[in-house]
């Protein structure tokens, strides 16, 4: 046993000590400078820096890690009542089952003796995505009544894109709950894992509960949000005249209001749309085409009612709210 | 040590949180100590008064607690945006384990760094932008090079 550790340890300092291993085979212990570490640590940082850092590993290969505990405590975290079949279900994704049955199949063990019994999250994933649509379309109507669908498309493409999805899942920790093929988790992954985790909520809650769910966690994701951030207008004094043309209002007249520096590098100018001899919007810009522009776009957003100075959305908890309510009318 | 020189960042919250509901950001605790070694008393002592209290109190965290030979017990907590932070518990008594609990419980998990002010806002100006004409009245007329003369 000694001999072989001591064998193992020359074969990594790639035989330096060759000879020494020869010799002491009998020695199970040297009490002396060990110094076959200086080589040892040598070898070991120089395949550092060839091979690079390891690859890294999921939560769930370390040390202290209980599935069924940290799915409870994913669920209690989000004050949910998740039933927790359907939870577990949704963190499980086709690409790992896949990866898992071909792994055991190459491991030899009977397929029969070792099924797989788990279900995957396509169906969850689907109701969730379907869901999510919906109730944001419908939140987006509600918030901005006077929003056309092509903004409210946008709104809700962007607070249901990758990005700002895959960024909230990671920061709820579903990212360690997931079970994936590869890891990191890809995007797109974690996308249809947040989806049916939503879908899962759905089927144990409710569809009043995942709404408020999906406001709390996916609407507030649009404070300090500007609309023509998430919506590409590329000609905004077009779409402004039709908004006008709409409601019967006299079309807007631009004029210049302000202008500084004219011949310097930093121009500043002030267009001001009139309509009727009243002020809609102005706006600055470097030139009189972009201020143009951007008078357009503040005159847009005051139509839309998403200007910058408006009402914050209502993110009150709704049931916890009412009853301190009812109480302090009945006291008084 | 100047203020430039140190790390600082601006007031935050992870994913806005509170303005929903209020998500507790500690996902996982790992308390690892030494059943036998001098200091792991206080922590031993902890583990048998308080901490089924406090995974009780706090159900949306998971506890370990991992007895292994060591010298050095500490606390590993890992927060919901993947930061973790490693509290060296040694010779501290049960109470100020318990107190150090409750502290990790409480923090977000960002950068425990210097924050530049004790208030931040998105948009920091009411009134917008400075531009040349903030506060000026139009009938003053157009923005000159100053002359000579005056």
């Amino acid at each position: 046993m000694a001999s072989g550790y001591i064998l193992n340890r020359g074969a990594l300092t790639l035989g330096i000590h060759c000879q020494r291993v020869c010799r002491s085979v009998t020695v199970t212990q040297v009490r002396e400078k060990k110094r076959w570490m200086r080589a040892y640590t040598y070898l070991m940082a120089k395949k550092l820096k060839l091979e690079g850092p390891p690859p890294p590993k999921p939560r769930s290969q370390h040390p202290n890690w209980d599935y069924h505990a940290e799915v409870q405590a994913f669920s209690t975290r989000l004050h949910e009542n998740f039933s927790l079949q359907l939870l577990k279900t949704a963190f499980i994704n086709p690409c790992y089952l896949q990866a898992e049955q071909a792994r055991r199949q190459g491991l030899g063990v009977d397929s029969e003796l070792t099924a797989l019994d788990l279900k995957n999250n396509i169906k969850l994933s689907a109701k969730g995505a379907d869901f999510t649509k919906s109730f944001l379309i419908d939140w987006c109507r509600a918030s901005f009544p006077s929003l056309p669908s092509d903004g409210v498309q946008s709104i809700v493409g962007h607070l249901s894109s990758s990005a700002v999805v895959t960024n909230v899942a990671r920061n709820l920790g579903i990212e360690d709950l997931t079970m994936s093929e590869v890891f990191p988790v890809p995007d797109d992954v974690l996308h249809s894992t947040f989806m049916a985790v939503i879908g899962a909520l759905l089927e144990s809650s409710g569809a009043e509960r995942t709404g408020f769910f999906l406001r709390d966690f996916l609407v507030t994701q649009l404070i300090g949000k500007d609309l023509f951030d998430m919506w590409t207008v590329v000609n905004p004094m077009g779409l402004l005249m039709k908004e006008l043309s709409k409601r019967n209002i006299v079309l807007p007249e631009p004029r210049l209001i302000r202008s500084a520096g004219a011949s310097t590098v930093l121009p500043l100018y002030f267009v001001a749309l009139y309509s009727d001899k009243k002020l809609l919007a102005q706006g600055p810009g470097e030139t009189i085409v972009a201020a143009e522009e951007e008078a357009a776009r503040v005159a847009l957003r005051k139509l839309y009612g998403y200007t910058e100075n408006r009402r914050p959305f209502d993110f009150s908890p709704q049931q916890q709210h009412e009853q301190p309510l009812i109480q302090s009318v009945s006291s008084s | 040590m100047t203020s430039r020189a140190t790390q600082s960042r601006f007031l935050q919250s992870v994913l806005q949180n509170g303005v929903g509901r209020y998500v507790c950001q500690l996902k996982r605790i790992s308390i690892i100590f030494s059943k036998k070694a001098q200091s792991s008393l206080g922590i031993r002592d902890f583990i048998e008064e308080g901490v089924v209290d406090y995974a009780k109190k706090n159900p949306a965290t998971v506890v370990y607690v991992s007895p292994k030979s060591c010298r050095i017990p500490k606390i590993v907590a890992e927060y919901l945006n993947g930061n973790v932070r490693e509290e060296i518990v040694t010779s501290k008594t049960s109470q100020q384990v318990s107190e150090l609990l409750t502290k990790l419980t409480n923090q977000s998990g960002l950068d425990v760094i210097r924050i530049r002010k004790p208030f931040h806002t998105d948009s920091p100006s009411i009134q917008g932008q400075w531009h040349p004409f903030t506060n000026r009245p139009p009938s003053i007329g157009p923005i000159r090079p100053q002359s000579a003369d005056i």
